[in-house]
């Protein structure tokens, strides 16, 4: 699919969270994030860390040198729950909770 | 029942995203080459984005993916790109929705390309995005219809570049 938009000569980029599949689409660009399936721009209400995603994904249209780069984010699924968690106890108004950044 | 996440380290254990087809198992798509890599034609703040994904998210009332046909669904949805997340609903099977369920843009990020837009970070959002589901057995009945509709609706829709999201 990336690869018939791209060939339409639409510069494409995708966001993967499994390294083996993307080895065999070969896809022009793509950004690896270690999360689990279907939460592929992050965590709920981490709205900074969605859009950490997708402006790093369109960095990559920008630099991307030769077809076939994946960039990994220097993100663990780890981190990204705690910050979420963290968020989210900010929004409440629970004491001691403070917004964090992607 | 809330699911524990709370050791993801051990859990997400260190590749454990080489190993994603093998737990999903599912047709899949093997190339022994690279295409040629397109150019954007203006600035990314001139620039109309798209967004292409196969979290089977489609607009509230519409023809539901049929996620339970045994090779799949090949057609797909357009969703308009300035719906709020409340218009639009999922319709698939194959991946973990427990976040999606609380903020779509997890999976589906039209709100924080809304904001792109709004910013000037890009120019425009094309008027639709693209959705289907990901659960297609036929990889090269996929690349042959759906892939080449989806590009060409693309074009269509005046797209000068395309974020993809392969749930």
């Amino acid at each position: 699919m990336q690869r018939a938009v791209e060939q339409r000569g639409i510069p494409t980029v995708s966001i993967s969270v499994a390294l083996d599949v993307t080895r065999h689409v070969k896809p022009p660009r793509a950004v690896f994030v270690p999360f689990m399936m279907g939460h592929h721009f992050g965590v709920p209400f981490h709205t900074e860390l969605q859009r950490h995603i997708i402006r790093e994904a369109l960095n990559l249209v920008v630099e991307a040198r030769e077809s076939g780069e994946v960039r990994s984010l220097a993100v663990t699924w780890a981190q990204a729950r705690r910050q979420g968690a963290a968020n989210e106890r900010a929004a409440r108004g629970e004491t001691g909770a403070e917004i964090t950044g992607a | 029942m809330t699911a524990r996440f709370d050791d993801a380290g051990r859990q997400l254990r260190p590749g454990l995203w080489e190993t994603v087809n093998e737990r999903y198992p599912g047709s899949m798509i093997t190339k022994d080459d690279y295409v040629p890599l397109a150019r954007l034609r203006r600035p990314l703040a001139e620039s109309r984005l798209t967004f292409i994904s196969t979290a089977g998210v489609q607009p509230a009332g519409t023809l539901p993916f049929d996620t339970v046909h045994p090779v799949g669904d090949y057609t797909f949805r357009r969703v308009p790109s300035g719906a709020t997340p409340g218009e639009l609903e999922i319709h698939q099977l194959k991946y973990p929705t427990h976040g999606a369920a609380r903020d779509l843009n997890v999976i589906f990020p039209i709100e924080r390309l809304q904001e792109f837009a709004a910013e000037g970070l890009i120019a425009a959002l094309t008027p639709h995005f693209f959705s289907f589901i990901g659960y297609n057995m036929d990889a090269e009945r996929l690349e042959r219809t759906l892939a080449e509709e989806i590009a060409d609706a693309v074009v269509a829709d005046g797209a000068d570049v395309a974020l993809m999201s392969p749930a």
